[in-house]
């Protein structure tokens, strides 16, 4: 950032803005008409074409005559992100497993590893299978692709300066330097950026999901924990440090179950994956297929899974309400295993959210599922990357 | 969310030979939302929805349709005017694949022969404007889909024809957990897509899962049209069973055929 005295930016800052606009605008919707894409960005005809030209010349868009329009004319060419060639590789590491994918400039997952995670691993043994399955895809790329960097998602609390893992409870991470250790695995110069799952994957579902549009939006990611990314006025509300929206860990009641934080009480102790287990006496299962397990017999009748579920529903509404009232979302959406909870306790969400939620703060309140769903994580981690190169399109490659 | 409903229904009678069926019914439907339709069992959903779809012809009331005034008669009016709906049992055919399914009977010609290609095409282009990764290849025959994938098509096919409103008669009956789940996801998502969509429904928590708002059908009389954000479980259930909660639903006195508009109420009225 420059914080020099001047009276406006330079020639070659608004270039830059323009290049990153003009990017960013193809690669969240897509192929677009040069006629649309001087609507939108409100910059004449001319100027669209000579930054066409250039991006198309650093290989990250392509311009192609379109389909036929039907209409009279020459038809406006259509600027294409190089979804193909240009990518960000992305990782997440979640409680039980670890994923790895190549996502391509405009979203699209290109290929994907998927392995199993053992409950205890720590960063510096993960990234050695991260960077396994990262060699094994980077074998079938095509020789002349551009890699814009990596974004790793991770269940746990980041360090926005420097990615540090501080502390992640659900997997047993402590100051895990997870960036670091990828990098090093890696031995290549391209940047990586960790962020923690909620957030991106609210990040992603903003961008390209069911939250597309909206500005206020509360993305709850539920597996062991939960975790939620917030993003109030059109941005990322990411704290001080990095760490806001630990909202598995409110306490809501009073000397509660202990949590793997070392509290008590805390909000995902009721909700989260060891609270249902135990309220519906499968204390010594675990994992989402346990989960599944929960609401399937649930839904058959069993009446101790019953209530598990319609007790753990009637506190996600209490969370929910209770973030309502303080963010005024229009958006919340339920990922992870929330999404399962949410859809298998319905009812009893919406009534305590209904009964604790201020009548203001309700009006346009919309409860949503993840269009992007499990993806959304892989997403996200890449959207980090590519943030980067539409800051600066010419700069990266 | 959108003001003015695209269907309204005002004063609809319907008796089957001496019995009344429904009684002076108001009903609404917005595009854009998801608006549930309740009631026990005899209370009328499927006569409603007949008579919406014009297979059934009412005795007495005015129908609404994009402000305009209409009258169907048979369900050729109600498809020309996008009503479109989807029944539980799906009439899809099993010994088809599922384009010939979505074009039974209202197939794409080129000349003489069956223009494949494009139906093949609108079939795909519908099914991912809908977000629907489960279905493999779309020659494959329904009789080899599984029950949320069957629902997923039948739906599919309502929407495939511009519809504006769509109705679902318990979608996700006898479908299990995981397939609930996507049925109710895909529901959601034809009123984001701006339709309107009507679902029947015997289960609280699809009414909760999606609605925006709920419509309370009780012994051929609607009792109360709430927004889903004012309303809990139990009022909701209430309303099913007695058809009446607090201050919602039919007065103490018994109603003589007219007293059943539409509860409005403001948020805060319940508690």
């Amino acid at each position: 950032m420059t914080v020099a005295m001047r009276a406006g930016p330079s020639q070659d800052e608004i270039r830059r803005q323009n290049l990153g606009a003009l990017l960013r605008y193809v690669h969240v919707r897509g192929a677009t008409t040069r006629a649309e894409l001087t609507t939108a960005l409100g910059l004449n005809r001319s100027t669209i074409g000579a930054l066409t030209a250039d991006l198309a010349g650093a290989g990250l868009v392509s311009e192609g005559t379109p389909k036929e329009t039907g209409r009279a004319g020459r038809p406006s060419l259509v600027v294409r992100p190089e979804s193909a060639r240009v990518y960000a590789y992305a990782y997440s590491i979640e409680v039980d497993r670890l994923r790895a994918a190549r996502v391509g400039l405009g979203g699209e997952v290109l290929d994907r590893r998927e392995l199993e995670r053992p409950r205890n691993l720590v960063a510096g043994a993960a990234a050695p299978l991260l960077a396994d399955a990262v060699r094994e895809m980077h074998r079938s790329v095509p020789p002349d692709s551009i890699c814009v960097g990596a974004g790793v998602a991770v269940c746990g609390m980041v360090r926005r300066e420097d990615g540090l893992v501080r502390l992640s409870p659900t997997t047993g991470w402590v100051d895990e330097p997870i960036g670091a250790a990828l990098a090093a695995e890696l031995g290549v110069d391209v940047p990586i950026t960790v962020g923690n799952v909620a957030d991106v994957a609210a990040f992603a579902e903003h961008a390209r999901g069911v939250a597309a549009g909206c500005d206020n939006v509360i993305y709850l990611y539920g597996d062991v924990g939960v975790g939620a990314g917030i993003i109030a006025g059109g941005r990322r509300l990411t704290g001080h440090g990095g760490y806001s929206g630990e909202v598995g860990h409110m306490v809501v009641v009073r000397d509660g179950m202990r949590c793997d934080c070392g509290r008590r009480g805390c909000w995902e102790t009721e909700i989260g994956e060891h609270g249902l287990l135990r309220a519906a006496g499968r204390s010594d299962a675990r994992g989402r297929e346990a989960l599944l397990a929960v609401f399937d017999a649930a839904d058959r009748g069993d009446a101790r899974a019953q209530t598990a579920v319609r007790q753990a529903g009637d506190w996600l509404g209490f969370g929910v309400a209770n973030l309502v009232n303080i963010f005024n979302p229009e958006m919340v959406i339920f990922g992870g295993t929330m999404r399962d909870l949410y859809l298998a306790a319905a009812a009893q969400v919406r009534s305590r959210l209904n009964s604790n939620g201020l009548p203001a703060c309700l009006e346009h309140v919309r409860l949503r599922t993840p269009k992007l769903g499990d993806d959304a994580a892989l997403i996200g981690a890449a959207e980090l990357a590519f943030e980067r190169l539409l800051a600066d399109p010419l700069d990266v490659g | 969310m959108s003001a003015t409903p695209l269907l309204e229904l005002r004063g609809i009678d319907k008796s089957f030979g001496p019995v009344q069926v429904l009684r002076d019914v108001a009903f609404a439907a917005y595009p854009g939302e998801v608006t549930a339709l309740v009631g026990d069992n005899g209370a009328g959903k499927s006569t409603l929805v007949k008579c919406i779809s014009g297979i059934h012809p009412t005795d007495a009331g005015e129908f609404h349709f994009d402000g305009r005034p209409v009258s169907i008669n048979s369900p050729r009016d109600a498809a020309a005017l996008g009503i479109e709906v989807v029944y539980q049992d799906l009439a899809l055919c099993d010994n088809l694949d599922i384009v010939q399914n979505m074009f039974l009977g209202r197939e794409k010609r080129s000349g003489i022969v069956l223009d494949e290609p494009t139906m093949e095409q609108m079939a795909a282009e519908t099914l991912a404007g809908l977000s629907v990764r489960t279905v493999k290849s779309l020659r494959q025959h329904v009789s080899s889909l599984s029950g949320g994938q069957r629902q997923t098509v039948a739906i599919a096919k309502a929407v495939l024809w511009n519809s504006k409103l769509v109705i679902l008669d318990e979608p996700t009956a006898a479908l299990g957990v995981a397939q609930t789940a996507q049925v109710l996801e895909l529901v959601r998502r034809l009123a984001d897509n701006g339709l309107a969509v009507v679902l029947i429904s015997h289960n609280m928590n699809d009414v909760f899962a999606v609605s925006d708002r709920i419509a309370a059908l009780y012994l051929g009389q609607m009792v109360a049209q709430v927004k889903t954000s004012d309303i809990t479980h139990s009022q909701v259930v209430e309303l099913i069973t007695a058809g009446r909660s607090g201050n919602l639903g039919l007065a103490d006195t018994g109603s003589n055929g007219t007293g059943a508009a539409p509860a409005d109420t403001t948020p805060g009225a319940v508690r």
